[in-house]
């Protein structure tokens, strides 16, 4: 019996590291790479090779992915983070034309990169924020230099440094309060634009300074009257054109200001009435022609305005205007040689003018069917030689947050770049093929005699579809044969339960649905909470209804509240009550799952449904660094809910808590006790009211790691830990009767030398209901327990016996979560994300095992039974057990699993600023036949036996008979 | 005359050969005997001395004698095979392999037969004089029987194959249940 059982244990080792196969790439994962919605001042197309007239399109995206993607496939080229953590917009990125390489900035430091490769050339660290980068097209050497500008602590600092070496040529510092804000060059100086006064009345102050020496020649200001009020309302255009501008507009946006750099004083342009918004396009390049085209923006639609500047006055003067048309506009800036083009797309049409005059060039329709709002884009017009035509390639940011390529009015690609920055995802099941669940539903509510009846009536039914089926066997033993495999990508659910829809939600505010049924693919998205600049939606509560339903209930952290059906992406209800919500805990009502929403001070916000008061003691957040219990007592006729405070967890000053982990909502156990080696039990703790707090005290470095009953609040066990990094993440994880943690760390060596070890260290724990095998604890064999009840034994509380064991990873793990499959049978993994190699990690559990014997080899039985190897200290990453692979996931914030219907496979979610979705099997795929099964052998075989036999059988008869009748 | 021959003719070979059978094979006559050997019919001297002598008739007494002494050979032969048993099971191992299942299943299977045939196996030693003393003899067959079980069990058991443990019986054990609720919000 029990060795029938450890052998099956023993099928579970033999698969210890399941690698993914070639062709399952893809198959059975998705991955979607993304820089972020492009911005537009950081996005533009460049020629990596001099020699080379092919070129790639870089962008910055606003969660600080850059990089460089190929224009005729959208795929990536490369891909960098600028900042290990995900950026709320931001950064500069600069290509210096005819150069091979890209410069970067964001916060304090200044990165090149090659453009073709993507290695770096060398980065810089500055004390101070990057207020802004440029390129020096120009210089005395006939190389091209980057101009950083930082703002020190009120001291502005402008440096040139060495477009090849990063090393600083000059620098220029200016000790005043001024708010630096721009750089810009022309042929002949460097300007640096600063605000300067007080924010009631900003002037803006342009100080002009020598290209050889850094040293100042000029400066004046040009008075706003009290029009520009910060950074965000100054304009700034023409980078490195022949006459670079300044741009402002007064609060009712009826003028626009205008001041071209290296003149004096400031030219103004009225606006229409409607106006809701100005963009200005210029060429970047010196040689383009000093023109410029100002955007106007009204509730409809917009218009162009096309103004040249006179070099020799500084005189601006109206060239032509392109006509307001309906609809999202955008406009883009492109140059060949000395010409401007300016491109127009609108929802219908691509247009090119020149800027000399207001004939359109060319125009290309857009397919209807193509649906682009254009938000921002960039464009490449190349005149093709010998002739009038010309080709066009424009990268279009849609009001939609994806980022399309419109190759002379054609879609070649489109990436949806909206996903990244999810802020929460869950999974979300399909429906069964309809008529089926009603039925089965039907007989489930009847009586068993109904019931049969009705089956058997339905089975007949069925009958008439059979002539169908066995029609379709012939091309569905061929497809078997075959090895082709017709995915179904209807959304309905399969026998393995592998297609779900995942529900991912941004902090833009827009929802995504993806379908694990064809490959991960955005199959709708919906703005549900749109969000005004410069603001992020904050999730707080993400649920799927459960059940059949298939309805996914989103709570922002303002009061807003939606229903989004996960199969259709249509919203059912979206209600902003604008109170605000601190957090959400997820209650099991009659009708399914719901959402109840706390507010800062942990009191319940709306009603609850059907006026069911919840009987779970909620766990909340207090007030500063407390844990407290909550139950809520319906009031006496009607009155509302009482709420009472169970009990509180608080903290010593000085400690705060870093991390909670709670249970997955999947979480079966499918044995109460674990077998050792010499056949005995030891109990498990399973006690589903428990969750991991870890607390950080930061005067003494010592991370506690706590297991809290949320019904009683009674901490269970506490580890602590020494030398504990809090500035580094703190991650945990709990699911049956384990729970793990990682932190950097450093570990005191007991040996007595005093040494000490520092590292990534991954603590597993186990609890057992005593220490003794086979026993189960004072509460013994009682069906249920309490934990608010009092135990007999006076001397013994219902404490769980604790093993825990450390390891010391080589690399941080982050992100942890655990497999989850239907019955728990399968063993399980703990995933965890791994920021220094960009990869997702799934650790088999036996490898964390705290039981794993110290100093000795374990033995035979040890062996079998728990599959325990030696402990060593070090926790080696098999790179078999790297699930993501030779993919390069960037920014996880977050992993989710959910079971699939077959035991053996979890399906996961990893997003943040990617999207990577896979399927694991902790103990291999022992319930389904792999690809690697050779159906066409197996026939073969059978059908040969059948030959042989018919062959062989009369032959055998008829020696049978000579044998009896003698020769 | 005639009708015979034709009756004789149609007669099937096998009914020929049935009728008159082959001589043996006269010995050929180019291979001589080995030395000391005599022909089948020169060795008639020494039987016809046997055959001279009539066979003396046992007494009962003497055939009950016989039978006891023959009913406590087979009582104990089922012990006397144990050692060898024993070995055998002890150097095929624990594990579950298809010689020691073949050993488990005739360890098992002789001594249950052997129970269950009992009165079989003394049949042909009962008598009416001695049937006092066969129930001994049987109640010793069935010990030994049992010691050969014994044996059988003993080797399941090492197989591990005996729900003698916890956790052979862990799955009948019902997982605790908290009878309080909690949901988190944090």
């Amino acid at each position: 019996m029990r060795r029938a059982f450890s052998s099956i244990l023993l099928l579970g080792l033999s698969s210890f590291a399941t690698a993914v196969f070639q062709d399952e790439v893809d198959d059975i994962d998705f991955h979607h790479s993304l820089f972020g919605v492009p911005q537009a001042e950081t996005t533009f197309f460049h020629r990596p090779r001099k020699d080379d007239k092919a070129s790639l399109l870089y962008t910055l995206g606003d969660v600080g992915v850059f990089g460089a993607v190929n224009p005729s496939n959208g795929e990536i080229v490369w891909r960098h983070q600028i900042s290990t953590d995900t950026t709320i917009g931001g950064g500069h990125f600069r290509a210096p034309e005819d150069e091979d390489w890209v410069a970067a900035a964001h916060g304090s430091t200044i990165q090149a990169w090659n453009a073709l490769t993507g290695r770096n050339s060398w980065h810089a660290n500055f004390a101070g924020e990057v207020k802004d980068l440029e390129i020096l097209e120009v210089t005395e050497t006939g190389r091209k230099d980057v101009l950083a500008l930082s703002d020190e602590d009120g001291v502005t600092v402008l440096r040139r440094l060495h477009g090849k070496l990063g090393t600083v040529v000059w620098e220029f510092r200016e000790q005043n309060k001024d708010i630096p804000l721009q750089v810009s060059t022309n042929i002949a100086n460097i300007y640096v634009i600063s605000l300067h006064g007080s924010p009631s009345s900003y002037s803006l102050k342009i100080t002009s300074l020598d290209t050889l020496t850094g040293s100042r020649v000029n400066d004046w200001t040009v008075g706003t009257k009290g029009e520009v009020h910060g950074p965000q309302d100054v304009m700034f255009v023409g980078a490195n054109s022949a006459a670079p501008l300044l741009a402002w507009t007064d609060s009712s946006l009826s003028k626009l200001s205008v001041h071209v750099l290296g003149t004096k004083g400031k030219q103004e342009i009225a606006l229409g009435a409607e106006t809701t918004g100005v963009v200005i396009h210029a060429p970047h390049l010196t040689q383009s022609l000093p023109h410029f085209l100002v955007h106007t923006k009204t509730a409809t639609g917009g218009k162009g305005e096309v103004y040249h500047t006179n070099l020799k006055n500084g005189q601006i003067s109206r060239a032509y205007e392109l006509p307001h048309l309906k609809g999202e506009n955008a406009f883009s800036t492109s140059s060949e040689g000395a010409n401007v083009y300016f491109t127009r797309i609108t929802e219908d049409e691509i247009l090119i003018t020149s800027s000399e005059s207001p004939a359109v060039l060319q125009r290309w329709p857009l397919a209807a069917s193509s649906h682009i709002k254009p938000r921002h884009a960039v464009s490449e017009v190349i005149k093709k030689p010998g002739g009038e035509e010309f080709a066009i390639r424009s990268a279009v940011t849609t009001v939609s947050d994806d980022w399309t390529l419109v190759r002379n009015g054609n879609i070649d690609w489109s990436r949806p770049e909206g996903l990244s920055g999810s802020v929460g995802a869950v999974w979300a099941e399909l429906p069964e093929t309809e008529s089926l669940a009603k039925a089965l539903e039907e007989e489930a509510h009847t009586n068993p005699l109904d019931a049969y009846i009705h089956r058997v009536n339905r089975h007949i039914n069925d009958l008439k579809y059979l002539p169908a089926w066995i029609q379709s066997i012939p091309t569905r033993l061929i497809d078997s044969l075959s090895g082709e495999t017709h995915r179904d990508t209807s959304l309905h659910r399969d026998s393995f339960g592998f297609n779900k829809v995942i529900v991912l939600a941004t902090r833009r505010g827009r929802v995504y649905g993806l379908s694990t049924a064809n490959a991960g693919k955005v199959i709708w998205s919906a703005n549900v909470f749109p969000q005004p600049e410069g603001q992020s939606f904050e999730l707080k509560g993400l649920v799927a209804k459960g059940g059949e339903s298939s309805v996914v209930t989103l709570q922002g952290s303002k009061g807003e509240v939606a229903d989004i059906n996960a199969i259709t992406g249509e919203v059912l209800r979206v209600v902003t009550s604008g109170s605000s919500i601190e957090s959400t805990a997820t209650i099991q009502g009659e009708n399914g799952v719901w959402l109840l929403a706390l507010d800062p001070s942990g009191k319940p916000v709306g009603e609850f449904p059907n006026g069911v008061v919840p009987k779970e003691t909620i766990v909340v957040r207090g007030e500063g660094e407390v844990i407290k219990g909550v139950r809520f007592d319906a009031g006496e006729d009607g009155a509302a809910a009482q709420q009472t405070e169970v009990w509180q967890l608080q903290l010593l000053p000085g400690q705060r808590v870093v991390e909670v982990a709670v249970r997955p909502s999947h979480d079966p156990v499918a044995s109460i006790g674990r077998v050792l080696g010499d056949r005995n039990v030891n109990y498990k703790y399973l006690n589903t009211n428990t969750i991991v707090v870890a607390v950080l005290s930061d005067d003494d470095s010592v991370l506690s790691i706590r297991l809290v009953d949320t019904v009683s609040g009674q901490i269970l066990a506490s580890q602590s830990y020494d030398g504990v990094d809090g500035s580094k993440d703190v991650s945990c994880a709990i699911s049956e009767n384990w729970y793990t943690c990682s932190f950097f760390g450093q570990y005191l060596l007991n040996d007595g030398s005093g040494q000490t070890i520092k590292g990534y260290q991954i603590i597993s724990t186990d609890l057992y209901e005593s220490s003794a095998p086979n026993d189960r604890g004072p509460l013994g064999d009682s069906a249920n327990f309490s934990s608010l009840n009092p135990v007999d034994s006076p001397t013994q509380a219902p404490l769980p016996f604790v093993v825990s064991q450390g390891f010391v990873a080589i690399q941080p793990l982050t992100s942890l979560s655990v497999t989850q499959t239907r019955q728990g049978i399968t063993g399980r993994q703990v995933l965890a994300y791994m920021p220094e190699s960009h990869a997702v990690v799934g650790i088999p559990r036996q490898a964390l095992d705290p039981r794993r014997p110290v100093g000795r080899d374990p033995t035979a039985a040890e062996m079998e039974a728990e599959g325990l190897m030696k402990y060593w200290p070090s926790l080696e990453i098999d790179p078999r057990s790297i699930v993501s692979h030779e993919r390069d996931v960037i920014g996880i914030n977050n992993i989710v699993a959910a079971p699939a219907i077959v035991e053996s496979t979890t399906l996961v979610v990893a997003y943040g600023v990617d999207v990577f979705g896979t399927r694991v099997a902790p103990s291999g795929v022992f319930d389904i036949l792999g690809k690697g099964f050779n159906k066409f052998t197996l026939i073969l075989t059978v059908l040969a036996l059948f030959g042989g036999v018919i062959f062989l059988s009369p032959m055998v008869r008829r020696s049978q008979i000579n044998k009896l009748w003698g020769e | 005359m005639a009708d015979s021959k034709k009756a004789l003719a149609s007669t099937p070979s096998w009914v020929a050969q049935l009728e008159s059978p082959l001589q043996a094979k006269a010995k050929p006559s180019s291979i001589p005997d080995p030395p000391g050997f005599s022909g089948g019919s020169g060795n008639k001297k020494g039987g016809k001395d046997a055959k001279d002598k009539p066979r003396k008739q046992p007494t009962d007494e003497e055939m009950d004698t016989l039978k006891l002494k023959k009913a406590w050979e087979v009582a104990l032969a089922p012990i006397k095979a144990l050692p060898m048993t024993a070995i055998m099971m002890y150097m095929s191992g624990n594990s579950l392999q298809i010689f020691s299942i073949m050993m488990v299943f005739m360890a098992f299977k002789n001594p249950l037969m052997g129970l269950v045939n009992t009165n079989q196996a003394f049949e042909r030693f009962q008598n009416e004089s001695i049937s006092g003393q066969m129930i001994q003899v049987k109640l010793v067959y069935v010990a030994c029987q049992l010691v050969a079980l014994a044996v059988g069990v003993w080797k399941i058991n090492a197989m591990g194959l005996l729900p003698t443990t916890t956790s052979d019986w862990l799955m009948w054990e019902a997982q605790r249940n908290s009878i309080d609720f909690a949901a988190t919000a944090l």
